[in-house]
């Protein structure tokens, strides 16, 4: 049976940025910006590009807890350090991927990486909150690093351009994230007229970031730098032009149908565990991580 | 939005959502931008805040430059300045959001002024004005006699989320001890707890 295509259901522009931190200057696509059915994506904040002045004392966000859920940040231009209470660190730079598994409870805290801050200069990143599966809240926390020579490369036909696979799989090649429930994340790379498909099952919450670029879905819908692409769960199929070249992060995953109790950094399930969690991050059971 | 200052007097008075809803018809929300002042030192103000959403803190400056915060007004908490508010006289102290807030505006005259609708707000004024002081009572010991721990511990059971709203420097003011000791305070917590 031939795929049916997966409609486009809108193409929304960046909300009006806020600082996350000092470090950060987001358009929060969804949960506040848009109300997009987007699970098992919680939040997505661009950071479109901007310009830093050169600044001795990094930019960024202090220590802060999270529980329930995984923060996944992608650098496109600039560098981000991060350090928890796990005791990992690292630092992510242009096409690296940091998935951290906030799991049972971290504190963390994330910086323009030091040179960076020192010279200055464009700074363009994402940040998701994936949400784990009720059975995995409590699970324990867990750190991966991964440098964009690491990531699987799939090359496409006729000088297309390449896609890289963070999560999931694309064609033969796997991504390189372990994760609790089924997501696909790829960078996709485009050269001016390079042409991909995509297939995600027909229930799966689908979304495109045009990072860079211009491109046209399923040969009618234009979508712009910086717009965010909001999919049916109809059909299967995506096709992808690029009318310059393009990067796009592709966003698809199986919705994880649970409740939802959110608070500030924390995303559980029920209200209780909500104040659970505040009691067990004032109690230090997060641990400690200096600022 | 009056719907929430209705709600908590009707939950503290036996009167009907209609009566609550009266009796709050006549007062003026008024929205504050974080960083924006409500009340600085030197303003004479006769009125009172009803936080409705946000956070306001409460505090002086002392000769040096330096802040001590006396008290934060989260969601369904008042706050007044008395030198101002009843005694008409210029307040020492100041009022500030640390998150866009908004408030209910609550005159001096509010309590009196609905005492025909609702009789029993005369007396849940003056229980208010009990616990306020109860509370001030207790946070005098708390400052004179606690452990900085003891004091954080306070703290959080009576303030829960906001170590997660404001900044350390503003829980260690209020507690009258060091950022550094915060820091101590928080990292013994942890070396406890931590599994």
């Amino acid at each position: 049976m031939e795929a049916k295509i997966k409609q486009v259901a809108a193409i929304l522009n960046p909300p009006a940025p806020h600082m996350v931190g000092d470090g950060f200057r987001v358009h929060n696509f969804f949960p506040s910006g848009y109300k997009l059915e987007m699970s098992p994506f919680y939040m997505l904040d661009y950071n479109a590009k901007i310009e830093f002045s050169p600044r001795n004392e990094p930019r960024g966000v202090g220590v802060h807890p999270h529980r329930g859920f995984e923060t996944v940040t992608i650098a496109y231009q600039g560098a981000v350090a991060h350090h928890d209470s796990a005791g990992n660190s690292g630092t992510i730079y242009p096409g690296d991927v940091q998935w951290m598994t906030a799991a049972s409870g971290i504190l963390h805290k994330e910086h323009h990486e030091e040179e960076f801050s020192k010279k200055g200069g464009i700074f363009q990143m994402v940040q998701l909150w994936v949400n784990l599966p009720a059975k995995d809240k409590m699970s324990t926390p867990k750190y991966q690093g991964i440098k964009q020579n690491e990531i699987q490369q799939f090359t496409l036909a006729d000088n297309s351009g390449i896609i890289e696979i963070i999560a999931g799989k694309y064609r033969d090649k796997k991504g390189s994230a372990n994760t609790f429930s089924p997501i696909e994340m790829y960078n996709a790379r485009l050269n001016s007229g390079g042409k991909a498909n995509f297939n995600f099952a027909a229930n799966y919450n689908t979304g495109i970031v045009v990072i860079e670029g211009k491109v046209k879905i399923n040969e009618t819908e234009i979508a712009n730098t910086n717009q965010f692409v909001h999919f049916k769960n109809e059909g299967e199929e995506i096709k992808i032009e690029a009318l310059e070249q393009s990067v796009l992060l592709i966003l698809s995953g199986e919705p994880i149908n649970e409740p939802i109790a959110a608070y500030g950094p924390f995303l559980m399930n029920k209200p209780e565990e909500i104040q659970q969690a505040i009691a067990d991050y004032n109690n230090g059971k997060f641990g400690y991580l200096d600022e | 939005m009056l719907d929430r200052f209705a709600n908590y007097l009707k939950n503290r008075l036996n009167i009907t959502a209609d009566q609550a809803a009266e009796a709050v018809s006549c007062l003026k929300i008024k929205t504050v931008k974080k960083g924006q002042i409500l009340l600085n030192a030197g303003d004479l103000k006769s009125e009172a805040y009803f936080v409705n959403s946000g956070l306001l803190r409460y505090f002086s400056i002392d000769e040096k430059g330096k802040e001590h915060i006396i008290q934060f007004a989260p969601e369904d908490w008042m706050l007044s300045d008395r030198d101002t508010s009843i005694f008409n006289e210029e307040s020492v102290f100041y009022i500030d959001a640390i998150e866009d807030t908004e408030v209910v505006i609550v005159k001096k005259d509010f309590f009196p002024a609905i005492k025909n609708i609702v009789p029993e707000i005369l007396e849940l004024n003056v229980l208010m004005l009990h616990n306020s002081i109860r509370f001030m009572q207790k946070r005098i010991n708390m400052l004179l006699s606690a452990t900085a721990e003891e004091r954080y511990l306070d703290f959080i059971k009576l303030y829960p989320n906001l170590t997660l709203r404001v900044p350390q420097w503003m829980i260690a003011s209020y507690l009258g001890i060091t950022p550094e000791s915060l820091s101590r305070v928080r990292k013994d917590l942890a070396k406890k707890h931590f599994r």
